[in-house]
């Protein structure tokens, strides 16, 4: 990295003042990849919250099935572009002949929204579990170890599999259709309970080296309550592992979301869904590639981008990192 | 009810592919369905009948440009669960089955495509008496088992009363059931090896004649015979009932190869049977010298080794169909498709009208006018891929087969928003609700979004009832499901109606776990089903069938579907046809090509 060179009008008093935050800011500011990678990302979730916005300014929506007519006897788009024109942006859904472009920008929706409130579910209770156990200690991290145990050796794709007929047809009376928020709502739970084992062993872990250090004998000595040691002396310092945790958990959910789909316990095919789309390219890549492509890129790009985003915030709120 | 192999089942599936060949080439002429091989082309199909002692002479007739000689690979994806004529029941078994057991009568298919149910080791097609109660074959002269013995009647008899034995648990059951004339054929008598008498309703006057005494009459009873299920196997050589395990691996042949060696679900090996005579089979070609099979390649695998085409594998086959995801690779490649064998198979799909829930024939036929059958080929993929749209209960390989269109599918396959709309307006239901039920597989997921939509459009209130695959038999096979309409297939033991109408719209037969997914209860119905099976002839019973399977949807008890094809390829060195019959590849005319 280059040498900071300040403003002569800066005075040294100026910089010694600034905050943790205020310095991981500027760090990653100065981190050119890291914006253009946030830029990305950002992007993505723009997309998918005003994804009906898109579709009223492109003129088409996700389920009508625009382009079946223009499809071949056995269900094909027009090759090789896969039926992209000035109407079709990205091409013809195989099969059905949706609109490729809004089954995509709604996909990207459902995804995100479900990897979105996973993440933010499992880390909430992995940051409350790892604390637990690491401050807290004997009894208590005994028993949370062993949990965490049992969960990381859960299949948590195939408790998936099995769990979700049984809440269908617990929750769902006989004559009728399961709700897409209930199989949303499902997935999530499900996602979150089976998921958060993993952060709250690394927090833990981080959570017993931090106890021991002299600022939090400190605090204990100078009487403060255990409430105020977790909030105040020892979460400020675990940011840095939430962040990345968090950054590397939405990415690989918006992954395990895709495979459910295409498992028959995801959202079901009337709901667009990014992960099912690209699966489903895989099947009609020999003649239809561009419908392995769209999906394809899109994810490749926003998990490369959120994961080097991740990278950034890492290296900016690390206080090892050169620079200033 | 037979299994299509794994073709089905795999169509729903989906396996992670290798590299990307972009763009592709271009398809459009070779999307085309391909000609149907059938003297009538108007019905699209191969027809089957019921031939004479002449048809049933030997030898086989001769494919043009076929060689003897040479080695030809079956490259499968599984082994022959079981060889032992006693234990086939699906047609991979059976199709192997065919190059080495024989029974008395046998399905030969012309070289025009269609068959003629003809005696194999019986010299015609049997004589009926008492309308159909009393059945006599005689058999040929000269056959002969793999170690030169002929093959008797005593061996026929013999043949027939192992199959009470619970050794023998996994073939077929009619005829069993038929001579003793009891459900429970086991209680009335108990197999040969634990001694007693033999089976007194099948007699055997002289070493080549064979008279089966039945309990009523079965005017299919000769179409029965043909099922591998009930070849002939040898008396002397089956006494043991404890060396049955190794005998189902290694039957005694009579047909024109013999079991080399045979490793289960891993390869087998076949030789000539040199005791096989050509002049007393008028079914069987057996053009090459030796078949080798490797078990255990998947479809995929197998289809990319077609694609490939190297070394021995030119001299390959197989019987399982295309690996589904290369399917739209072959069909788009004029090279490949020069050794595609393709054709209609007897299996079908259909949907099931819940009859006990939707009781207004109105309500029903506005659902079969709704149907959005053409999207829903178009999706599954289309006449090569997937089947042609049918509008009959029975498959067009079926003895009797009438094409007929009642609810006008044919004409708008699409369907008739409009007529819907009517006749539910004339059956005074607002927005009726429609429970439609379908596993959760990625194909019957995206039906259900084009049902959804067309029945939303013609007016029913839709609800969508997704079940877990695993627990989809149990679920449909119940009477009191709270299911409307949900798919359903079939394939017929036999060409005679009895093998797919009663089980699936006899009243009489409702019951949970059954086949009567319609819960279709209608006393005329089952009254002409009971003056159908009386009938002696095939004929008179294929005319008779027809008519029932006319009333039947006339009542639209189901929304007819699909005649499901088959699709498959061959070595460069190797030519194989469509078997009509088996719905697969022939084993039976194949020869290897140089």
């Amino acid at each position: 990295m280059a040498t900071v060179v300040l403003p002569e009008t800066a005075e040294p008093t100026v910089t010694i003042g600034l905050s943790p935050g205020r310095i991981a800011w500027r760090r990653f500011k100065r981190n050119r990849t890291g914006v253009f990678c946030f830029f990305v990302s950002a992007t993505f979730f723009i997309i998918a919250a005003t994804a009906p916005l898109i579709s009223l300014a492109y003129g088409k929506n996700a389920h009508e099935r625009y382009g079946y007519r223009l499809l071949d006897a056995s269900g094909y788009p027009p090759p090789p572009t896969g039926g992209m024109s000035p109407e079709f942006w990205l091409g013809i859904e195989p099969g059905l002949g949706r609109d490729v472009f809004m089954q995509l920008v709604f996909g990207i929706r459902t995804s995100l929204a479900i990897a979105l409130i996973a993440t933010v579910g499992l880390m909430l209770i992995g940051i409350t579990v790892g604390i637990a156990a690491g401050y807290l200690g004997g009894r208590t991290d005994y028993w949370a170890g062993r949990v965490i145990d049992v969960l990381l050796a859960f299949p948590s794709q195939l408790m998936l599999i099995a769990l979700v007929p049984v809440v269908d047809s617990m929750l769902v009376g006989p004559e009728e259709a399961t709700p897409t928020w209930l199989r949303f709502a499902t997935l999530c739970i499900v996602l979150t309970a089976l998921g958060w084992a993993g952060s709250a062993r690394i927090l833990r872990s981080q959570v017993l080296s931090l106890r021991e250090r002299e600022f939090v004998e400190a605090a204990k000595v100078s009487g403060a309550s255990p409430a105020r040691i977790i909030f105040r002396e020892i979460l400020p310092n675990l940011w840095s592992p939430i962040i990345v945790l968090a950054t590397w958990q939405l990415p690989i959910l918006v992954g395990v979301e895709a495979g459910l789909g295409f498992l028959g316990v995801g959202l079901g095919p009337d709901v667009p869904d990014w992960g099912r789309m690209f699966l489903e390219g895989v099947q009609y890549y020999h003649l239809d590639f561009p419908y392995l492509l769209w999906p394809g890129l899109a994810m490749l790009i926003f998990i490369v981008c959120f994961n080097l985003m991740g990278d950034a915030i890492r290296d900016a709120l690390d206080p090892k990192t050169k620079g200033l | 009810m037979r299994n299509r192999a794994l073709a089905v089942l795999a169509a729903g599936a989906l396996v992670l592919a290798g590299c990307a060949k972009g763009g592709g080439a271009p398809r459009s002429q070779a999307t085309q369905p391909p000609p149907m091989p059938t003297a009538t082309s108007e019905s699209k199909v191969a027809t089957i009948r019921v031939g004479g002692a002449a048809d049933s002479q030997g030898p086989a007739t001769e494919v043009s440009g076929a060689k003897r000689g040479g080695t030809i690979t079956g490259l499968f994806s599984v082994g022959p669960a079981h060889l032992d004529p006693g234990q086939i029941y699906y047609s991979d078994q059976s199709q192997i089955a065919g190059l080495i057991s024989r029974g008395l009568i046998g399905f030969k298919q012309q070289r025009d495509g269609n068959i003629l149910i003809v005696g194999d080791l019986a010299t015609d097609t049997g004589t009926s008496g008492d309308g159909g109660k009393t059945w006599t074959f005689t058999l040929k002269d000269g056959v002969k088992w793999e170690d030169g013995s002929p093959i008797t009647s005593e061996d026929v008899k013999w043949s027939f009363e192992r199959l009470y034995d619970p050794v023998i648990n996994q073939g077929p059951t009619y005829v069993q059931q038929w001579l003793v004339g009891s459900k429970d054929y086991r209680a009335k008598y108990p197999g040969p090896y634990k001694g007693g008498e033999g089976l007194k309703t099948i007699e055997t006057p002289d070493a080549r004649t064979v008279v089966f005494h039945l309990d009523k009459q079965h005017g299919d009873f000769n179409m029965a015979l043909g099922m591998p299920g009930y070849a002939i196997v040898p008396k002397k050589h089956t006494q043991d009932v404890k060396d049955e395990k190794n005998y189902d691996k290694r039957p005694h042949a009579s047909g024109p190869y013999r079991i080399v060696k045979h490793t289960p679900d891993k390869s087998m090996e076949m030789e000539r049977n040199p005791h096989w005579d050509a002049a007393t089979d008028p079914i069987r070609n057996a053009y090459p010298d030796r078949w080798t099979f490797e078990f255990g390649v998947t479809v995929q695998q197998a289809t990319d080794r077609f694609i490939a085409d190297s070394g021995e594998d030119q001299y390959a086959v197989n019987i399982f169909g295309l690996g589904p995801e290369r399917l739209p690779e072959v069909v788009a490649d004029p090279e490949l498709m020069k050794r595609a064998i393709t054709g209609i198979t007897p299996f079908t799909e259909y949907w099931a009208i819940n009859t006990k829930r939707i009781t207004d024939p109105k309500v029903r036929e506005a659902l079969i006018k709704a149907w959005p059958m053409g999207a829903i080929h178009k999706l599954a993929g289309g006449d090569m891929g997937f089947g042609y749209l049918g509008t009959t209960i029975m498959s067009p390989t079926g003895v009797g087969f009438r094409k007929f269109d009642v609810w006008g599918q044919l004409d708008k396959p699409d369907g008739d928003v409009e007529a819907a709309r009517k006749l539910l307006a004339e059956a005074g239901e607002q927005n009726p609700t429609i429970v439609y039920a379908y596993a959760n597989r990625p194909l019957q997921q995206k039906i259900a979004v084009l049902v959804q939509e067309a029945l939303t459009k013609a007016g029913f209130t839709y609800v969508g009832k997704e079940i877990d695959a695993n627990s989809w038999g149990d679920t449909i096979g119940q009477v009191d499901k709270a299911i409307d309409v949900h798919r359903s297939g079939w394939g017929a033991d036999w060409p005679d109606g009895q093998t797919v109408l009663p089980p699936l719209f006899d009243g009489r037969l409702v019951a949970d776990g059954a086949s009567n997914y319609s819960n279709y209860d209608n006393p005329e119905v089952n009254k002409a089903i009971d003056e159908a099976d009386k009938l002696a002839t095939a004929e008179e019973r294929g005319a008779a069938w027809s008519k029932i399977d006319e009333m039947i949807v006339k009542d639209a008890a189901l929304i007819p579907g699909f005649y499901l094809t088959y699709i498959d390829m061959r070595g460069s060195k190797v030519w194989a046809e469509m078997d009509y019959y088996w719905g697969g590849t022939n084993l039976l005319t194949a020869y290897v090509n140089e």
